[in-house]
């Protein structure tokens, strides 16, 4: 080797080294620092509050948004991780329903519409830009103008400034502005108060102030007017004065395992009891406040013919007529599937009179708090405006925020009629069967992104704010309108903001505009309104009264959907993950049927059925459910399946039933997962009836292990299955709060679900149908401590089964070993893409595959309240930690709080008479207290 | 006289002749099942590279039943690895003779058993990168792991068993490794004589090998009862219905050295054939282990008998619907084939002549290993599946990750076993030149 | 002879070679060099001479979780007079006109699983210095601490603060 070589190894060897001995990077993570600091300071790491409204369902609940800073490699912004109602809100009181919840997830919903749409010749749609987009509709609007043809405009329910902006903008174009189109219109309730007091309008119930109410088809918690608001009353009034709850119903709802006693009526028989009912108000002289005049006309029905009309039983009869007669302010309501009959309208007439009889109209039925349907119209509308349309006379279609192509079965056309028209614009925030024969869809901003305010009923105003910058390429309606209007030179105001915060100032002046801002809605105590009793009308009715025939079996009724509402959030991910609480089914759609049904047409669970009734007809698979009458088939609507598009010309309303269906099993077996491993408790006293009495909570067993010492906190729980409803909206949000991860399908088929927290439903002792709230009991003694080899998991100070993810190895001993079986494993990796990254919630780690998850009574927030107090330099006061569960829970049913506080209202609670808890034998002494519940006849 | 003598050693040297024959240059056949236990074993591995890719979903477990057929395995395969210290140790402290034809191959299976079954609770593990937290060893974390769980049991119980069988196996070993050193050349030669440890074969030499001998027979025979109690525990130690019992212990125990025996037969009946041993692994060998397979079975059915009266005395709801279950739910077939393989098929061992008959006793042995398969399996999921919560039963789900790892294992411990016959001596000569003369 | 000799030198080079670089990578690899910032900040010149307190710039040290960094406005309110013509604050001045953030490159990061409160320990009292280093004499900031589990529990047992795992674990 020469000196040339040695030189070169040399060389070579000194770069080789030095190369290795660099590139020790690790991914190094950005700080941005503003440029100059946003106006309302943002204090790193701490959440921020905006108070605004939910718009998932026209029930408009005022929510408060927790949003959080977060940075994503260079950029720096605010991003809303979690919704709960305004503590103080007229509506819902604090709380928000299981669709509340998920609406934060169609703001981080990846399939989105990103950007402006237009229809190319070939029909695929090209992304275009606003301006484009502007010019395009002015162009098209000066066209038709010149060739003198309609334009339209077609809406769901829009309230406040928003309304008064789309007359506004109609005027200025001289569009035609339809009445609103709703699902659920309650048309029926709406013509028959018009005709018997002359309001056409929906009262504000005050269940809260009932002591006895009785509902008829009303599913006065899934979509009736406005499900929370109706749940807070509820509890209220069982608490404050002992309501008392009676249900009549065909079919099996959610609202009725509720109720107190639940009566299964023959359907469309339900106007025989209404007029029993009225007829004994009547017979019992006192207090009846009709008139004779209309009272003599009031035919009387003998018990028999009312018992094998309704099928119901006498003393059931009797039961319900006693518990009406008996108390001090009865309120009845119907609704829901009793008024979408054909004798809907009567039904809503003769419910009216008895609450007029029993004067309840004025109180309990408040009509100067009526609810802001003023410009929904009813269904007979919209199909009628359908019949007009055709290619010469109809221009410009709008269509805001609403789906009637999908809503409507294929064979009534509606998507044909709708494409006549010659140019549609569709806005819209996801893709539907709609948009996609729109020619122009214009990308909504979710409520969450934009401005605006919202008039749910007379003398509440919400405001709509934004809390975080627009992640698409979308503006909000308001936006828009204003926009268009501005290409015509037509200048409302410079954005929608101001138009309603102007709106805001001329009805109730500037000074109150900030604490409006501040609060998120004001409210005034609206002027009362005077109710007067229509005779003539009342004896017309009476006289021209008919009696409706028996309805062909088989029959399908079509209920509507908790997760669903009537099909508008079924894009929602979140909501088809949590299993539909009757059925414990997650994902797809089924359809119920008793076991004497199935027996009689061997129907087998999973057998997929195809129910036709003339051009009309759907395929999906069985699920035999106990508690339904014979020969009566029960389907979801929402998503997948929809109402027939029968409508029933006087009261207006779509016909959720569906006469002598025919049915074929098609051979197919559909898997559908079905989550519960057993719809019966097993005799297991999961539940127990008669409800445990304190002899249960008996001395604890000894243990080998050494005493827990819980020094100053011992976190606890009560659940009252009295006030449980099942509404599910606990475990969405459980999910939103603490990043629980969304599956699938297939794992689900699996059995594999993620959800800590799950309503379990048991059909036991003849049709006592109950709700279970399942989640970590934190016990004691908790089997799962002591197997996990790593002390991944371990009995914290403060009395909660911990786990450590990142300390997990992944055995699953502490699952196997867990009694309530409320441990999650990992399976796989769980991917958080944009948008859904901007979701997560910065208070709770995200688990990585091959790792258990459980329940921690939301530790987060129990360190939050930690960080507080010790600040202020106190200990945590009692409610001031209150678990994701619990403070969205309408009907207040979840207590948590400090056992070791003598004064805590958990501490109380787990002392009443009906607390118990699960598996006690077990010795497992469970942190989480039962109290169960009662029946209508105790 | 001096023909008695020349006699003997001629014999001696037939023996270590047809003991080390075994040793010459393969068979074709054995190439063949080499082969194939190997593709096996490497199936098994990359499956298991594949479920820690993709994650623990594959392998079929489910909520609620978290433990399957890696568990299921870990079991299997421990108890497997009982026959051999029972049937060498235990065995030889009775000084039962014939124990000498069968006691190498048995420590093998043993070491080999022990080693398969060490990889499932790895296998088994959501991260199983971590699985050295499981070992208590001082750490940058300051953190410790949790004596009060049984795994941590598993992990000493299993690793003590281990070390102590490899070193009886090797111990027994080195004077034949010393013999096969003579016979020898090249480089075998030369592992031979670095194993062997300059044995010369003194008397002193024999004393001092004696007295270890028997120390470690002595020493090895509680571990028989140990390990598989302590495996046991991790069931009986919790709190689900149907594992949540006192007599998993000694059922476990019984359970193993049943399987355990039977893998024995399963291996020698194919090697004495091959390797011609007919002369030193008689018939009377064979008649005695069907015995003890015999006897053992008959525990293993009473504890079977014993597990569902005391569900049915003791009224319990949640143990007897496990019971049921177990019998009657989704896996009946299952429990039916365990009930016909380990508590009926075995009944025949009672007739003499087909204790004496290698067949049957071949294709028993191997019914046997199904059936204490299934017992473990059975065991396994139908409790989980069905425990307290109606709500929260549920099935595990089918899966071909699962199956592939379970065959692979089964290939890991036959190519581990071939190697084995072919590098080391398969019977103990020197017993043999003991027991024969 | 010649041939084994030089051989024998090259790979003696090599070895020494190796352990020194290797070396080095190793202790940058635990102790996070020095990074390089968008703007040279000297901690040195602002703490040392200058003479600012810590919470003069990192106000949220005693509200929050998160110390906070200054928007640039607050080094602008100085800026505008001081040091303007220095090449840095040249930097600094062009990025406020542009009103563009600046990018920092982070120094102390903690993983997703874990949760550390600013606040609670400057209210114990805990030193910025103990965790931060002296920082009056970095021109560079660099780590100074291994941010590994055993340094925060070793610290809290000697000033028994709590060590249930859920104070630090979420």
């Amino acid at each position: 080797m020469n000196r040339r070589n040695f030189m070169k190894f040399l060389g070579f060897i000194t770069g080789s080294t030095f190369l290795s001995s660099c590139g020790i990077d690790k991914g190094l993570r950005k700080i941005i620092s503003y440029a100059i600091p946003p106006e309302k300071e943002i204090i790193p790491g701490e959440p921020l509050f905006f108070n605004t409204t939910c718009t998932e369902c026209p029930a408009l609940c005022g929510i408060q948004v927790k949003a959080y800073e977060k940075i994503f490699d260079t950029e720096r912004g605010i991003y809303p991780v979690k919704l709960e109602g305004i503590p103080d809100h007229p509506i819902n009181y604090g709380t928000l329903c299981i669709r509340g919840q998920a609406s934060i997830t169609r703001l981080y919903n990846p399939h989105r519409i990103k950007d402006p749409l237009i229809k190319e010749r070939d029909g695929v749609f090209r992304s275009i830009s606003w301006d484009q987009a502007f010019q395009t509709i002015i162009s098209e609007i000066e066209k038709h103008k010149a060739e003198k043809r309609y334009n339209f405009f077609i809406s769901s329910r829009t309230t406040g400034s928003l309304s008064l902006l789309i007359d506004e903008f109609c005027h200025e174009f001289n569009i035609k502005r339809l009445p609103e189109f709703e699902i659920y219109n309650y048309s029926a309730i709406r013509k028959a108060n018009s005709f018997l007091f002359g309001k056409y309008s929906i009262p504000h119930y005050n269940i809260k102030d009932a002591d006895f109410l009785l509902t008829m088809g009303a599913d006065i918690f899934e979509t009736f007017i406005s499900p929370v608001s109706h749940a807070v009353q509820f509890s209220i009034a069982r608490k404050n004065n002992n309501l008392k709850w009676f249900h009549v119903e065909p079919h099996l709802s959610l609202t009725g395992i509720c109720s107190d006693k639940r009566f299964t009526i023959n359907p469309g028989t339900e106007i025989y009891l209404l007029i029993y009912i009225l007829t004994s108000i009547q017979k019992r002289k006192i207090s009846s406040n009709i008139p004779a005049s209309v009272g003599q006309l009031i035919p009387s029905l003998p018990l028999d013919i009312l018992k094998e009309k309704t099928g119901l039983k006498e003393e059931e009869i009797l039961l319900i007529r006693d518990a009406y007669l008996n108390s001090k302010r009865p309120l009845i309501i119907t609704g829901g599937v009793s008024t979408r009959s054909g004798s809907g309208f009567e039904v809503a007439v003769l419910s009216g009179l008895i609450n007029w009889a029993s004067g309840s109209i004025g109180s309990l039925v408040d009509f100067s708090r009526e609810e802001n349907y003023l410009r929904v119209g009813t269904i007979e509308e919209f199909v009628n405006f359908l019949k007009t349309i055709d290619e010469n006379n109809t221009g410009l279609l709008f269509l805001l925020k609403t789906d009637p192509v999908s809503i409507f079965p294929q064979h009534l056309g509606v998507k044909e009629k709708l494409i006549r028209a010659r140019f549609k614009v569709s806005l819209s925030d996801s893709f539907n069967e709609t948009t996609k024969i729109c020619d122009l869809i214009l990308p909504l901003s979710h409520s969450l992104e934009s401005w605006g305010d919202a008039n749910p009923r007379r003398g509440l105003v919400n405001l709509i704010q934004p809390a975080t910058k627009t992640i698409f390429n979308t503006k909000s309606h308001g936006d828009i309108i204003i926009e268009i209007m501005k290409r015509k030179g037509k200048v409302v105001s410079e954005d929608f903001k101001s138009f309603v915060m102007s709106n805001y100032q001329k009805r109730y002046g500037k000074d109150s505009l900030n604490m409006f801002i501040e609060k998120g809605f004001h409210e005034e105590n609206p002027s009362p309104v005077r109710v007067s009793f229509n005779e003539e009308n009342a004896q017309l009715f009476l006289r021209k009264l008919k009696y409706p025939e028996a309805m062909k079996t088989p029959l399908l009724i079509l209920s509507p959907s908790l997760r669903f509402f009537d099909g508008r959030s079924f894009d929602l991910e979140l909501l088809k993950e949590i299993p539909d609480p009757l059925s414990t089914i997650s994902y797809g759609s089924w359809i119920s049927l008793s076991e004497e049904t199935a027996k009689k047409l061997n129907i087998s669970e999973r057998d997929e059925l195809e129910i036709t009734k003339d051009q009309w007809s759907i395929r999906v698979p069985a699920k035999i459910q106990k508690g339904i009458g014979k020969d009566i088939f029960i389907v979801q609507i929402g998503g997948p399946i929809n109402y027939s598009g029968m409508t029933d010309p006087r009261s207006g309303e779509i016909l959720s039933y569906i006469e002598g269906i025919n049915i074929r099993k098609t051979g197919k077996n559909v898997s559908i997962p079905i989550l519960s491993g057993s719809m019966s408790q097993e005799g297991r006293g999961i539940i127990p009836y008669p409800i445990h009495r304190t002899e249960n909570n008996k001395k604890h067993k000894e243990s080998l292990y050494p005493e827990h010492k819980h020094e100053n906190y011992r976190w606890a729980m009560t659940i009252d299955l009295d006030l449980c409803i099942g509404c599910s909206a606990c475990v969405a949000a459980c999910y939103i709060e603490n990043n629980v991860p969304i599956v699938g399908i297939n794992e689900h088929l699996k059995g594999r679900e993620m959800s800590w927290i799950r309503v379990e439903p048991f059909y036991d002792e003849k049709d006592g149908i109950r709700f279970l709230l399942m989640l970590c009991q934190q016990c004691d003694y908790a089997p799962c401590e002591p197997v996990c080899p790593v002390y991944a998991t371990y009995h914290n100070p403060e009395g909660i089964n911990a786990q450590v993810y990142n300390r997990c190895v992944g055995t699953r001993y502490c699952s196997n070993n867990c009694p309530y079986k409320v441990r999650r494993f990992n399976w796989y990796p769980h991917e958080w893409e944009f948008p859904r990254d901007r979701m997560l919630n910065p208070e709770v780690s995200v688990r990585q595959a091959g790792v258990m998850e459980k329940c921690t009574f939301c530790i987060q927030r129990i360190r939050r309240a930690h960080d507080i107090a010790k600040d202020e330099g106190r200990s945590i006061r009692d409610g001031e930690v209150m678990p994701a569960c619990a403070q969205t829970c309408p009907t207040r049913a979840i207590t948590f709080g400090n056992i070791l506080d003598k004064n805590s209202s958990v501490y109380k609670l787990s002392k009443s008479d009906r607390s118990y808890r699960i598996f006690e034998q077990l010795g497992t002494e469970p942190s989480i207290y039962y109290l169960g519940k009662r029946r209508g006849d105790e | 006289m001096n023909k008695a003598i020349s006699k003997a050693i001629e014999f001696r040297y037939r023996i270590e002749k047809d003991v080390l024959a075994a040793m010459k240059k393969p068979h074709i056949q054995y190439w063949i099942f080499l082969f194939i236990s190997v593709i096996l074993f490497v199936t098994g591995m990359s499956l298991w590279y594949y479920q820690i890719k993709t994650g623990m979903g594959v392998s079929g477990k489910t909520h609620p039943v978290g433990w399957y057929m890696y568990i299921t395995n870990f079991v299997f395969w421990v108890g497997i690895a009982h026959s051999g210290t029972l049937i060498s140790a235990v065995l030889f402290l009775f000084r039962a003779g014939f124990r000498s034809s069968f006691n190498r191959s048995a420590e093998a299976m043993t070491v080999f058993a022990i080693m398969t079954a060490g990889l499932f609770p790895i296998i088994h593990l959501g991260r199983p990168w971590l699985f050295y937290w499981l070992l208590p060893y001082p750490n940058e974390r300051l953190l410790w792991v949790n004596f009060k769980s049984p795994l941590i049991w598993d992990v000493f119980a299993v690793g003590t068993y281990f070390t102590v069988s490899l070193i009886f196996f090797y111990v027994g070993m080195i004077p034949d490794l010393a013999i096969a050193r003579r016979y020898a050349t090249g480089w075998k030669r030369r592992l031979y004589s670095f194993l062997s440890l300059g044995w010369q074969g003194t008397p002193d030499q024999w004393r001092h090998y004696n007295r270890l001998y028997m120390f470690l027979a002595s020493f090895a025979t509680p571990l028989v009862v140990s390990v598989h109690s302590v495996v046991s525990w991790d069931f009986a130690m919790s709190i689900i219905p149907g594992w949540h019992t006192t007599i998993f212990a000694p059922y476990f125990v019984a359970g193993a050295i049943f399987s355990g025996t039977a893998m024995v037969i399963t291996l020698v009946v194919p090697m004495r054939k091959f390797f011609s041993l007919e002369k030193y692994i008689t018939l009377d060998h064979f008649d005695s282990i069907a015995k003890i397979l015999l006897l053992t079975s008959l525990i293993v059915s009473y504890s079977y008998i014993v597990e569902f009266s005391m569900a049915f005395y003791g009224g319990n709801i949640f143990e007897m619907e496990v019971f049921r279950y177990r019998a009657f739910g989704d896996f009946w077939i299952f429990f039916a084939i365990m009930i016909i393989c380990n508590s009926i098929i075995p009944l025949f061992l009672f007739i003499r002549k087909l204790r004496r008959n290698i067949k049957f006793l071949f294709i028993s042995s191997l019914f046997v290993n199904v059936g204490m398969w299934m017992e473990r399996f059975v065991i396994i999921v139908t409790s989980l599946s069905r425990d307290f919560d109606p709500y929260a039963w549920g099935l595990p789900s089918f899966s071909t990750v699962a199956i592939g790892i379970t065959l692979g294992s089964f290939g890991m411990f036959f190519m581990l076993f071939l190697i084995f016959v072919k590098v080391l001596p398969i019977l103990s000569i020197t017993e043999l030149k003991e027991v024969h003369e | 002879m010649r041939r084994s000799l030089v051989l024998a030198t090259i790979s003696c080079y090599a070895s020494i070679f190796s352990i020194i670089f290797l070396s080095i990578g190793y202790y940058n690899y635990y102790h996070d060099g020095p990074p390089i910032q968008p703007i040279a900040f000297s901690h040195r010149i602002h703490v040392a001479k200058v003479g600012l307190p810590c919470n003069f710039c990192h106000v949220y040290a005693d509200k929050s979780k998160n110390a906070g960094i200054p928007h640039i406005q607050k080094c602008m309110d100085c800026h505008r007079a001081v040091a303007v013509e220095k090449p840095e604050i040249k930097k600094l001045t062009s990025y406020w006109e542009q009103r563009k953030p600046i990018e920092w490159i982070k120094i102390y990061k903690l993983p997703d699983h874990v949760y550390f409160s600013h606040k609670r320990h400057i209210k114990k009292g805990v030193e910025c210095s103990q965790c931060h280093g002296e920082v009056q004499v970095m021109d560079r900031v660099r780590r100074v601490r291994t941010l590994k589990m055993g340094w925060c529990v070793r610290c809290h047992r000697v000033n028994d603060a709590p060590t249930d795992c859920l104070t630090c674990h979420k």
